[in-house]
């Protein structure tokens, strides 16, 4: 019971750049965690460069999402995991069209290289590999109603849990995301000072880091977090012109999730939680709130 | 469990090949477009003799006779030459071969550049008003200019005009002067830039880098560090290749800047300043189209913002006289009530909520709306890979972007005059349920400009390039399309822009036919 309520923790909500992967938490071998994540984005203000404003032809822009997520237990230290969300986004005001549609697949490999105990506490790192891929044809060039950045990305993560008698956690992650370019069905487009002749749009990498300190005791776990990321290059939205794809996209944010799992049925979850955006860069000041059903189950002949 | 195992690993090592094949990948992008230097297929050495524009003759000014090549002053120059071509920088090279390609052709990219950085409207102040752009004030917030698709044609048109009328002057008096480029004169240099089969005498590069720098120093002020940096850099050029020495290029500088002064006299007086209009102005266009039993086009902006150089139809056109204007001007759009035009409205409608990706990838490749070359750069961009295949002279590549974006200022000119004078409205103001693909300008909607620009520039293309009238025409009808399918216009706003189009660019076509370049 105990053990399977720990496997749940692993399937953290998509939150920014499909980000499963960076808890201290692993599903042991045979053992599959899946599920539904529904979440919503509201931004009305948003950082034009550095300038914070807000638009009459954007109104208040929200983005909604049904992530399908899966995290498989391959070994006690290797975990699959994979997430797939739907997502739909308007704009209350202007007369710019609302998008949906299927967004990127993720494809995780989370790797616990390193495990130590002190008593009652017990320090663990790990590694992680994340490719993520458009899996529909949508255009990344109508932000900010695009539905996706439309890029093909990799993501290098190592993460730190420290757990203090086996309640109270700290835990420390940090990602380098490799970009691929992105093309456009137009051929040109200016950005960052210069116009470029060519459909296809050098992405800029991302680098972001979260950290978190979180209780974690029977059937319920609490979570108190923070995160920043960087877009490591691109230009600034100009005054009054519309986001691009390539813009230096930064953004700060502070965020809670709660887990229970439920007494019944059996190896059924349910998780809420919210962010707000605390600062940024050509984002939008977004608040998210998110909750979810997530079930847990064993396959395969299991070991004694 | 065995079976499992090796599942895993093989997962896992493909993985780890996809992310060493990932990291491996270019991510550089070609950025210039994809021009190649060539040979001029013709030196095109009558062309002092072509018709002038705006300059009375292409010896109105006045360029002296140059120094012989064998006094000490030209030898001092040439020696200059060759020390600058002894120490030559991977930077310097690296300029020589982006000027290659073709002074005409990279300066109309450096326009498109400076059109695109340009084209971005005024952001609403506190009070829900919006600052008007100042050409005093060209660094200010807003911007100056506000380089949207009329005033962007416009532009286009007098820096390709002043091009051509410098070079048509420099052609003459390389006849007349014949002086040998230092390369010709002296074996030992070499000459590191295509043969253009004329004498160096005015330098054609500087010439070009003259006339350009100093009308876009006046069209797009705030940019005078990029225009002047880039007008140096072709000068320098034309030295370091061994194509020009100091007086070729400062008698060429002179006669270009000089061509200048006289366009820009032009354009001083074309009615440009008051296009924009006034209160009083867009209060009457409402009653106008009120008057008629019209609803009047309303803007869709937050806040509501004043419709964009409204009084542009009165600007003076280059190939069409104000009476052709309003002549040609098209037959009135569905009345606003009417049943056909409810037709009309449910077919946009109809494209608003039925978005395919097909028709998305159309409507973004035609938007070319605010922070872009707009659609009069389009086809400027369409215009450079003709160009540079077909192997123009400088002077002859300058004549096609003259003719064409001639023909696009008076398409800005007539279809500006069309929608202002119906000031018919949008289809989402007369269906709210109808939302579009693309950034809905902020003018009113009949006809099409981008139908207009389109036609316009397919007519004037398929005149100097037959070959690719196929083309040409099914692009026009793409663009006018993009706009039906983003939900922003009516089907006979574009039909009748194409229509209104393929008549404003004949104007200019005929104007050409016996311009002397034939």
């Amino acid at each position: 019971m105990k053990k399977l309520l720990l496997l749940f923790s692993i399937c953290t909500p998509a939150l920014l750049f499909g980000q499963t992967i960076n808890d201290g938490l692993m599903m042991p071998a045979k053992t599959v965690c899946t599920g539904f994540v529904y979440s919503h984005d509201q931004w009305t203000n948003y950082w034009e460069g550095e300038l914070k404003r807000e638009n009459g032809n954007i109104g208040t822009l929200t983005t909604t999402a049904a992530t399908w997520m899966a995290a498989v237990g391959v070994t006690d230290k290797i975990n699959v995991i994979a997430m797939l969300p739907y997502v739909w986004t308007k704009a209350s005001g202007g007369t710019l069209t609302p998008m949906e549609g299927i967004q990127d697949l993720s494809l995780a490999v989370k790797y616990n290289f390193f495990t130590k105990e002190f008593g009652e506490d017990k320090f663990k790192a790990f590694g992680a590999l994340t490719y993520s891929r458009p899996v529909s044809n949508y255009s990344a060039d109508f932000l900010p109603l695009s539905i996706g950045m439309g890029s093909q990305n990799l993501s290098y993560r190592m993460t730190a849990n420290y757990n203090f008698k086996k309640k109270i956690y700290v835990n420390a992650s940090a990602a380098y995301t490799w970009r691929g370019n992105v093309e456009l069905d137009r051929p040109s487009y200016f950005t960052g000072g210069q116009i470029y002749f060519t459909n296809e749009v050098k992405m800029p990498n991302v680098f972001d880091y979260i950290v978190n300190v979180g209780y974690h005791k029977g059937p319920l776990q609490v979570d108190l977090n923070y995160m920043q990321q960087n877009t490591l290059g691109g230009g600034d939205i100009r005054r009054q012109d519309m986001p691009f794809v390539s813009n230096r996209m930064n953004a700060s944010k502070a965020g809670l999730f709660v887990m229970y799992y439920l007494a019944a049925p059996k190896g059924l979850a349910v998780r809420a939680g919210g962010m707000t955006t605390v600062a940024g860069r050509n984002v939008g000041q977004s608040t998210t709130l998110m909750g979810g059903l997530l079930y847990t189950f064993r396959f395969g002949p299991q070991p004694e | 469990m065995k079976n499992y195992t090796i599942l895993i690993k093989s997962g896992l090592v493909s993985i780890f090949v996809l992310a060493v094949g990932l990291i491996s990948c270019d991510k550089s992008i070609d950025i210039d477009g994809n021009l190649k230097s060539y040979t001029p297929s013709s030196p095109d050495a009558n062309a002092g003799t072509w018709r002038m524009l705006v300059l009375s003759s292409s010896s109105s000014i006045a360029v002296a006779a140059p120094t012989a090549v064998t006094s000490d002053a030209y030898l001092a120059e040439l020696a200059a030459v060759k020390d600058a071509q002894s120490k030559l920088t991977k930077e310097q090279k690296d300029i020589i071969e982006y000027w290659s390609a073709g002074g005409v052709l990279r300066w109309n990219q450096i326009f498109r550049d400076l059109v695109a950085e340009y084209n971005l409207p005024p952001a609403p102040k506190a009070d829900n008003t919006y600052p008007v752009p100042d050409a005093e004030n060209p660094f200010g917030d807003p911007n100056f200019p506000f380089a949207n698709p009329p005033y962007a044609a416009r532009a286009y048109s007098y820096v390709s005009v002043a091009q051509y009328e410098a070079l048509k002057a420099a052609w003459h008096y390389k006849s007349v002067y014949n002086r040998p480029a230092p390369y010709q004169v002296d074996s030992s240099i070499k000459n590191l830039l295509p043969e253009t089969g004329v004498s160096a005498y005015p330098s054609e590069d500087a010439v070009m880098s003259g006339a350009a720098a100093d009308m876009l120093k006046s069209l797009f002020p705030a940019a005078v560090r990029k225009i002047t940096l880039r007008a140096a850099e072709q000068r320098n050029a034309a030295l370091w290749a061994g194509r020009a020495t100091a007086s070729d290029i400062s008698a060429g500088l002179a006669l270009g800047k000089a061509v200048a002064v006289q366009v820009l006299a032009r354009a001083g007086g074309d009615g440009m300043r008051t296009a924009g209009g006034n209160k009083a102005m867009w209060d009457g266009l409402v009653v106008n189209a009120e008057s008629r039993g019209e609803i009047a086009w309303v803007s869709q902006d937050t806040p509501k913002r004043p419709p964009m150089l409204p009084a542009f139809g009165a600007v003076r056109a280059w190939n069409m006289t104000p009476a052709e204007i309003v002549a040609n001007r098209p037959a009135p759009p569905p009345p606003t009530s009417s049943g056909e035009m409810d037709a009309e409205v449910k077919e946009v409608l109809y494209y608003s909520q039925n978005m395919t990706r097909d028709r998305l990838a159309i409507v973004h490749k035609w938007a070319d709306g605010a922070g872009t070359y707009t659609p009069p750069g389009h086809w400027n961009d369409i215009a450079e890979e003709y160009i540079s295949e077909a192997r123009f002279s400088e002077v002859r590549a300058a004549r096609a972007f003259a003719l064409l974006n001639m023909a696009m200022h008076d398409a800005a000119v007539a279809c500006w005059e069309t929608k202002f004078f119906y000031f018919n409205p949008r289809p989402s103001q007369l269906d709210p349920k109808i939302k579009t693909l693309t950034g809905l300008p902020n003018f009113p909607a009949y006809t099409s400009g981008h139908s207009t620009f389109s036609a316009t520039a397919a007519t004037v293309l398929s005149y100097l390039f037959p070959q690719g009238t196929e083309y040409f025409d099914e692009q026009a009808r793409e663009a006018s399309l993009s706009r039906l399918y983003g939900a922003i216009h009516y089907r006979s706003d574009c039909e009748m822009g194409l229509a209104h189009g393929k008549v404003i660019g004949g104007f200019t076509v005929n104007n050409a036919l016996t311009d002397g370049a034939n």
